[in-house]
């Protein structure tokens, strides 16, 4: 062709149309099909790619993509047919070892076909949308081989079989199965699922179901959780080593089902091996294991921390309500924070420290606490005992471990205003004793009290500490304005804010002469400084150290109660004393003399005095002397009885009243508040209001409460809503 | 020179006139007749009729002095102290029921008592005879042996079985030694509200008085 002019380069079209030769497609596919049976006989070596390319290419290219495409599925289903019939004459464990290696080469003849037909695959299947070469290579080999019914089943059981086989303890071969196994997954996600997948998961169930109820009726809990959690390894193994990632998950959800949701119950309240039974015996590792296995599963943990409630409940009840265990308050105390020790370990070791079972350890300990009314004396009295004597020797960090274990019972009481009278009285008694072992941890022990329950509960407290020290600076004072005072009788004097002690009516006591006299020196002095006081003496809170003399020369400085000093003085002017004569000269009453005549008189190794007749109690007939013969190792002999104790039944019930009646005003107060904001609100809202605000001191009775309304209403401070009789007003 | 200053009046005015000057005669008329009656009751000295006084009217009217309607005719007088009627109050009292003499009183006690009765009245009554009952100054309430009677007097014939063991409970409890206002009037609405002796729609945890939760609970007790 010549080009005219010049143009742009135009290549023309024929103008004929060029037919080719019909035979030509026969031809060329013949000679690609002799390739493709070529290469399955694994016979390709001396073929040329390029050839067969490019006849694949012609054909394509003169619009015979259609029986190119066809012609290759027939041929490939006629070779994977002949395979699949090879296949299944194999015998026993050869089976899955002739598929394997069929499906390999199925895989490496697929890739060179791909490669031969890549140009049919990117042109005539792409624009009629049929399945590419690739794929429908798979699909084949799934039709043909896995499919074939002669195959399909027997595939399936030999691959169960194996994994049955490897759970009892068989080896197998690992990398075979991986094969196959691929090969389903290669196959597409639904091949994988339906033919190999779903049965799967059902033998495993159906297996674990049987070995779950063999275990639970031969194991006890630890073993069985073992085993549990060792098929559980093993399945992640399997899964790891052999299936789909995609299946760990299914496949632990059959074992977690199997062994441990439907036994769930029956491990958990197993007798002498159950839960219970862990945690009285510590046992971590099963605890933690149990732990782990039960938290996969709905409703493990919850199961698990059910029964830890219910037997904590009842262990807690039975700690507080045994009247054995009440006779010591330290040690039914020190039980308490042991167990709750032991329990903080349970929970921080094997519970991972798990909130929820944080929270279900402090609910149980809350409610058995308050099942015994003694807990706040208890408490109190322990603290009581750790601050005189408990924590001598202990370094501070120590001591602010032990104390914030007593903050922490603390919390749980729902009585903190009857602790909060206890405590007052028994740090009354140790400061006026002088009996703390450290000022530091008193001090600490408030600022705690404190931080818990706000300025109020403590304001009275830090009072009692102000006294001392003010009472130390009075005592300098008047021993330097009475210089001629230091040659007599040594007088130490605290004075005491009648608000922030604990009240106790004055007893009357007739001092000897030598303290009276300093008694009054002192009053003088004070009053001197401080108009508009009142000073009452508290004969029955003092103490006195008195130097005495026996008959044998014997020395000894006694510590004694101001009561008990009374006594004793009276014996330096006489031998012998009735009773009567004692009671008429000191005046101290009966009860407390007589307490006093016994602690000096009828307790071994301190009768520094000696009744007629013998007999333990004292009568009001009964005469005394002085014991000539008394004798004592130590120099100074304490006599004193000043120790905080558990009440005697009528003083708790004197205590227990007094709180009462101290609540009757806080009730108010609260009542009123609420009105004063509201203006208007009914029954039950009160009272829930009223319950809610006093929660930190105390739970608040709605009978108390309801009285309190009535007379709130009946002095005017309330009224009854005259059509809505369930509200009430508040009355500015 | 206008001697007199005429004035000059319709008939009507003239007749409401002497219509006034007919009843205000009659009315002070009545109104002697009144204190006449009153004089006949009432103690010289102090000018008030007093208990005696009061036992003798009632003898007159055949009516007992425990008689509830006495208490209705002190309360239609608005009577402020117990056991003695006032000049001014008797006034009121008579006054309000057209009655100025003794017959008219007797026969006038039957109307007051379906006046009384009515609900709308007897709520403000109920409440009247508590304070009547309250003889010192400042006094808020009264004891269990007054409110007995005093219960008696005023509902035995309405509320039989409510009082005749409220009674009962009151004797044998200890809680409360007197009975203040806000209790009273809560034993009116549990008469009226509370259907006895089952009570089943008594809720002891609305705002009843805390002597009827217990006299409620008492008798639950009493019928187990």
């Amino acid at each position: 062709m010549s080009n005219q002019k010049k143009r742009n380069f135009q290549i023309e079209a024929f103008k004929h149309r060029v037919v080719v030769d019909p035979k030509y497609a026969d031809k060329t596919w013949q000679i690609l099909e002799r390739a493709i049976h070529q290469i399955y006989n694994q016979d390709a070596s001396g073929l040329s790619f390029e050839e067969l390319y490019r006849n694949a290419y012609n054909m394509v290219l003169h619009k015979f993509g259609e029986k190119l495409y066809t012609g290759f599925i027939v041929t490939m289903t006629a070779h994977l047919k002949e395979k699949s019939k090879l296949i299944e004459a194999a015998q026993g464990g050869s089976f899955l070892e002739e598929l394997n290696k069929k499906w390999n080469e199925h895989n490496k003849a697929l890739e060179m076909i791909r490669d031969i037909l890549m140009y049919m695959d990117r042109t005539y299947i792409e624009s009629t949308k049929k399945t590419h070469v690739h794929p429908m290579g798979f699909s084949l080999w799934r039709d043909n081989v896995v499919h074939f019914t002669k195959i399909h089943t027997r595939l399936l059981n030999t691959l169960l079989d194996l994994v049955q086989k490897e759970r009892t303890g068989e080896v197998i071969d690992r990398g075979l199965m991986r094969s196959v196994i691929k090969m389903f997954m290669d196959l597409g996600e639904s091949v994988y699922q339906e033919d190999f997948e779903k049965p799967f998961l059902d033998a495993s169930s159906e297996f674990y179901k049987v070995e779950s109820q063999e275990f639970i009726e031969s194991c006890d809990c630890g073993d069985y959780l073992k085993k549990a959690e060792k098929r559980l390894t093993e399945e992640i193994d399997r899964v790891a080593h052999y299936l789909d990632p995609k299946s760990e998950e299914k496949i632990t959800s059959v074992v977690e089902k199997e062994m441990i949701a439907n036994h769930m119950q029956r491990l958990v309240h197993m007798e002498n091996s159950g839960l219970v039974y862990m945690l009285l015996h510590d046992k971590y590792e099963d605890l933690g294991r149990m732990y782990n296995l039960f938290r996969r599963v709905t409703n493990g943990l919850l199961t698990v921390r059910d029964v830890m409630t219910s037997h904590l409940r009842e262990m807690g009840k039975q700690l507080v309500t045994d009247p054995e265990k009440s006779k010591d308050p330290v040690e039914f105390v020190q039980r308490l924070l042991d167990e709750r020790d032991k329990y903080d370990k349970v929970i921080s070791t094997a519970f991972g420290n798990d909130k929820t079972f944080q929270n279900a350890l402090n609910s149980s300990f809350e409610h058995f606490i308050n099942l015994n009314a003694r807990s706040p004396e208890f408490i109190s009295l322990f603290v009581d005992d750790k601050l005189r004597k408990g924590l001598k020797g202990f370094v501070d960090v120590d001591v602010e471990v032990i104390l914030d274990k007593v903050m922490m019972l603390f919390r749980y009481l729902q009585e903190k205003d009857v602790f909060e009278k206890y405590y007052k009285q028994h740090l009354a008694k140790r400061l006026l004793s002088g009996k703390t072992v450290s000022d530091d941890a008193e001090r600490s022990l408030i600022v705690k009290l404190k931080t818990e329950c706000g300025y109020q509960f403590t304001s009275k407290l830090e009072g009692m500490f102000t006294d001392m020290k003010t009472s130390e600076d009075t005592m300098r004072g008047f021993y330097g304005s009475h210089p001629e005072l230091s040659e007599g009788p040594t007088l130490i004097v605290q004075v005491l804010t009648t608000g922030s002690w604990p009240t106790q009516p004055a007893v009357p006591c007739n001092l000897p002469a030598e303290v009276s006299v300093l008694c009054e020196k002192f009053r003088s002095y004070y009053l001197g400084t401080h108009t508009g006081r009142r000073l009452t003496w508290q004969t029955n809170m003092g103490t006195a150290d008195i130097k005495a003399l026996f008959g044998k020369g014997q020395k000894h400085e006694l510590n004694v109660s101001t009561f008990q000093m009374c006594v004793l003085m009276l014996f330096n002017n006489a031998d012998r004393l009735s009773y009567k004569e004692i009671e008429q000269a000191t005046e101290i009453p009966a009860s407390d003399l007589k307490r006093c005549l016994q602690s000096l008189a009828c307790v071994k190794g301190k009768n520094v005095i000696k009744k007629e007749p013998m007999s333990k109690d004292i009568g009001e007939e009964d005469s005394f002397y002085v014991n000539e013969k008394f004798t004592s190792k130590f120099y100074k002999v304490k006599i004193g009885t000043v120790v905080a104790q558990k009440e005697t039944e009528p003083e708790k019930q004197e205590t227990r009243q007094r709180v009462e009646e101290d609540r009757k005003p806080q009730i108010e107060a609260a009542i009123v508040r609420i009105m004063k904001s509201r203006k208007i609100l009914d029954h039950n809202n009160i009272i829930a209001e009223v319950t809610k605000q006093l929660q930190p001191r105390f739970l608040a009775n709605p009978t108390e409460i309801k009285k309190r309304i009535e007379s709130l209403i009946e002095r005017d401070f309330l009224e009854r809503d005259s059509t809505d009789r369930k509200l009430y007003r508040y009355l500015a | 020179m206008r001697r007199s200053s005429s004035k000059k009046k319709s008939a009507e005015s003239v007749a409401t006139d002497l219509f006034r000057s007919a009843s205000s005669k009659a009315s002070t008329k009545e109104m002697d007749r009144i204190d006449q009656l009153f004089n006949q009751y009432a103690n010289r000295s102090s000018n008030l009729i007093d208990p005696e006084g009061i036992e003798k009217l009632c003898s007159n009217l055949d009516v007992s002095h425990t008689d509830i309607r006495i208490l209705m005719l002190a309360w239609k007088m608005k009577a402020e102290k117990q056991g003695y009627f006032t000049n001014e109050e008797w006034r009121r009292g008579l006054k309000a029921l057209r009655a100025d003499t003794l017959n008219k009183l007797k026969k006038a006690l039957p109307e007051l008592e379906k006046e009384v009765r009515r609900p709308t009245n007897f709520a403000d009554f109920y409440a009247y005879a508590f304070n009547y009952c309250l003889t010192e100054e400042k006094q808020k309430s009264i004891d269990i042996e007054t409110i007995c009677q005093l219960l008696e007097i005023v509902m035995g014939s309405t509320f039989r079985a409510q009082v005749d063991y409220f009674v009962e409970y009151l004797k044998i409890q200890n809680d409360y030694k007197v009975i203040n206002m806000d209790q009273w009037m809560g034993l009116y609405r549990f008469c009226n509200e509370i259907s006895f002796p089952d009570m089943g729609n008594y809720n002891p945890e609305l705002a009843w008085p805390l002597i009827l939760d217990n006299f409620v609970e008492w008798i639950a007790e009493k019928q187990a």
